[in-house]
């Protein structure tokens, strides 16, 4: 018998009992359904994640902070806190800062292509031309070199040019007066930051301001919900100089907790290494993001723990209908026994079955998880993702699609192996004789 | 001429020790081609058993099966499958058919399972069923036929493999008889035209006189074994030299 009339005839006796074949194939689904669809959420978010990682800055944007605060550090992003005995040598854990003879000692470590004190800035306020109102505004600055965002128009600040330069992100863009995001590009934007050495003497006059040029415009992003306007190292600078001016500079440092920079990738655990004997402790982005991702991992291996049970039911129901079927279709063994058909190709005929049901739970697993999945994407962006256009709540890779029905298909093989065995074993003739 | 089937010393026991069933004892027989050969008996008296061993369904539990003069126990079970599948026929008297599929389906399954093209096997099942003369239901369901209908459909599939032996078991009980009759004249044509050996086991003596050869058996022996010439449409000559053999090698052994 040859294999395409093999599968052809499975395919057929598969759905001589259409009713039982539907409920055994629905067993399959219900499993097939639950792990296609969270594995396309978690592909989708991890995309997401991806995504945003690279538009914070990439892979070679660190944060260096003094070991003192990783503790704190670590407590705040994983939501424990941990009490720990005071030293009065280090002082409050908190307030351990970063000294210029050990900046200069990190600058100076293999891979390490630059190292800034990070500037807590706080402007007061935007706004432009085109408008008369004040808006509030916090910015951000990244020394990285492949920083790639979900720029919608224009491009990213360049940390290179001397020019004060900013990204705006879609909010501001109606905000501060602009027609549509083109037209924002390149206009000018003034940005308010307090002096507060200035503010002891004159209250009521001290807001520096500052002009910047537009050079494109963000999506919103969810790694930056607070609204954060990347600014290049230009303006950093210059809000940075306005904001302490007249402050004394042991003040000053008493405030520098943290350092950004920018390193070679590759080289990050030997960086980190190093840093660790100098008394730093580094952080990338992927080690932030890292919370984020196991969180959904874990949710992920909640759904495929429930989906495999759901297949573990569906693997009995299989072999329950083969076994009714071997039942049913005894005679027809012998006949086909007796007309030369051998053990091996009645044990493959029936382990067949058992595949195409596991196939056709699969295949219709994927297909109504797309069905939800674009549903529920759509529903999705009208409600609570509507400010991320570019989020796929789920995407279906056809890699694992294909590896999950593969290994559905297989599980199904081995429930029929205990029926295909029964029927390759018969005798055909008390397979024939049987009543 | 050369035997077809010849059985030697053939015994068959069902169950172990005391409970063991001797169904037959010391069978010894030879089937030449062309020949139409009934085995008569009451039930239980292991006709059934015999038509199986000497189809090689089952195995015996002494003696051994020549096929060809080669030992059919020797054969693996792939050439014991192609022997069968390219050179045996089956019909039994329940018909055996895949109710639901159509009468096409049914006839070209000895085909499907020796791998034939879709083409090939379509072509040769509708030349099987011209012969029992029911091309016109090709496409129908198979349970939509009546008895007769059903029966002819099953020696049309015995006969697609252009078998050179086919075995009927009790051919005709199902049916009435004048529909009996009817089944009966086709395997005979089949018999006479074709040459096909035939093995019928049958307990209706009726059925029994209309072949060349009447084999009785009585608690698993062989208490006689007649033929008969009036439905031998082999030559006279072949005749007697089948007889001599068979004189010859029963003297022998």
């Amino acid at each position: 018998m040859k294999l395409t009339d093999q599968i052809i005839t499975a395919n057929h006796n598969l759905f001589r009992n259409k009713t039982r074949t539907f409920l055994t194939i629905l067993a399959v689904f219900i499993g097939s359904f639950t792990i296609i669809l969270s594995n396309a959420v978690n592909v989708g978010v991890n995309d997401f994640i991806d995504k945003q990682v690279e538009s914070i800055g990439g892979d070679d944007f660190v944060m260096v902070f003094p070991a003192a605060m990783s503790d704190q550090i670590t407590a705040i992003t994983t939501s424990g806190s941990k009490i720990t005995e005071y030293n009065p040598t280090t002082g409050s854990a908190l307030t351990a800062s970063i000294t210029d003879e050990d900046l200069t000692k990190l600058q100076n470590v293999d891979g390490v292509k630059l190292l800034e004190i990070y500037h807590i800035l706080t402007p007061e306020w935007v706004t432009s031309s085109k408008t008369d109102k004040l808006y509030t505004i916090s910015v951000e600055y990244f020394p990285s070199d492949n920083v790639n965002m979900d720029v919608l128009v224009g491009k990213m600040p360049d940390n290179k040019s001397d020019r004060f330069e900013i990204l705006l992100n879609e909010d501001y863009v109606s905000a501060l007066g602009f027609k549509d995001n083109e037209s924002a590009v390149g206009a000018d934007i003034t940005i308010g930051i307090k002096q507060t050495a200035a503010c002891y003497t004159r209250p009521n006059d001290c807001v520096a301001k500052v002009t910047a040029t537009v050079t494109g415009v963000q999506a919103p992003s969810v790694l930056s919900m607070d609204g954060d306007l990347y600014i290049n190292s230009a303006l950093d600078q210059e809000l940075y100089s306005l904001s302490i001016a007249g402050i004394p500079n042991e003040l000053v440092s008493q405030n520098n907790f943290v350092a950004v920079g920018n390193i070679e990738p590759d080289k990050i655990s030997q960086i980190r290494e190093e840093f660790r004997e100098v008394g730093y402790e580094l952080m990338t982005i992927d080690d932030e993001i890292g919370l984020i991702r196991t969180f959904f991992d874990v949710i992920l291996i909640v759904f495929n723990i429930f989906g495999a049970i759901a297949l573990l039911a569906a693997s009995i129901g299989i072999i329950n209908t083969l076994f009714m079927s071997v039942q049913e279709r005894t005679r027809e063994i012998g006949l086909m026994k007796a007309m030369g058909l051998s053990n091996g190709k009645i044990f493959f005929a029936f382990s067949l079955e058992a595949i195409l049901l596991g196939f056709w739970g699969s295949v219709i697993g994927i297909a109504m998880s797309m069905l939800v999945g674009y549903i529920g994407n759509d529903i999705a962006h009208q409600a609570f993702l509507s400010d991320f256009p570019t989020f796929q709540l789920v995407v279906f890779d056809p890699v694992r699609m294909g590896i999950i029905t593969l290994i559905i298909m297989f599980i199904a093989f081995l429930a029929g192996t205990l029926p295909a065995r029964r029927a390759a074993h018969q005798n055909p003739i008390d397979a024939l004789r049987y009543e | 001429m050369d035997p077809v089937i010849t059985a030697k010393h053939l015994s068959k026991t069902y169950g172990k020790k005391a409970l063991a069933f001797r169904a037959l004892k010391d069978i010894n027989l030879t089937i030449y081609p062309g020949e139409s050969v009934a085995i008569v008996g009451k039930s239980g008296s292991g006709k059934s058993t015999l038509m199986h061993l000497l189809a090689l369904l089952d195995r015996p539990t002494e003696g051994q099966i020549l096929i060809d003069g080669s030992n059919a126990s020797q054969l693996r079970s792939r050439q014991l499958n192609r022997l069968r599948n390219r050179r045996f026929g089956f019909v039994f008297q329940q018909f055996f058919m895949n109710a639901n599929d159509t009468v096409l389906d049914n006839v070209l399954l000895p085909l499907k399972i020796a791998g034939l093209s879709r083409f090939k096997r379509k072509a040769k099942a509708l030349d099987a069923l011209k012969v029992v003369d029911l091309e016109n239901k090709a496409k129908s369901k198979a349970n939509d036929l009546s008895g007769g209908q059903k029966q002819r459909v099953c020696i049309a599939r015995a006969i697609v493999n252009d078998p050179e032996v086919i075995f009927a078991d009790e051919p005709t009980g199902n049916l009435d008889s004048a529909t009996g009759d009817k089944i009966t004249d086709l395997l005979f044509k089949l018999n006479h035209k074709h040459g096909v050996t035939l093995i019928i086991v049958t307990h209706d003596e009726d059925l029994a006189k209309l072949c060349n050869r009447i084999i009785r058996l009585s608690d698993g022996k062989i208490i006689s074994d007649q033929t008969v010439r009036k439905n031998l449409k082999v030559s006279a000559s072949t005749r007697r030299e089948k007889e001599a053999a068979r004189v010859k090698k029963a003297n022998r052994g």
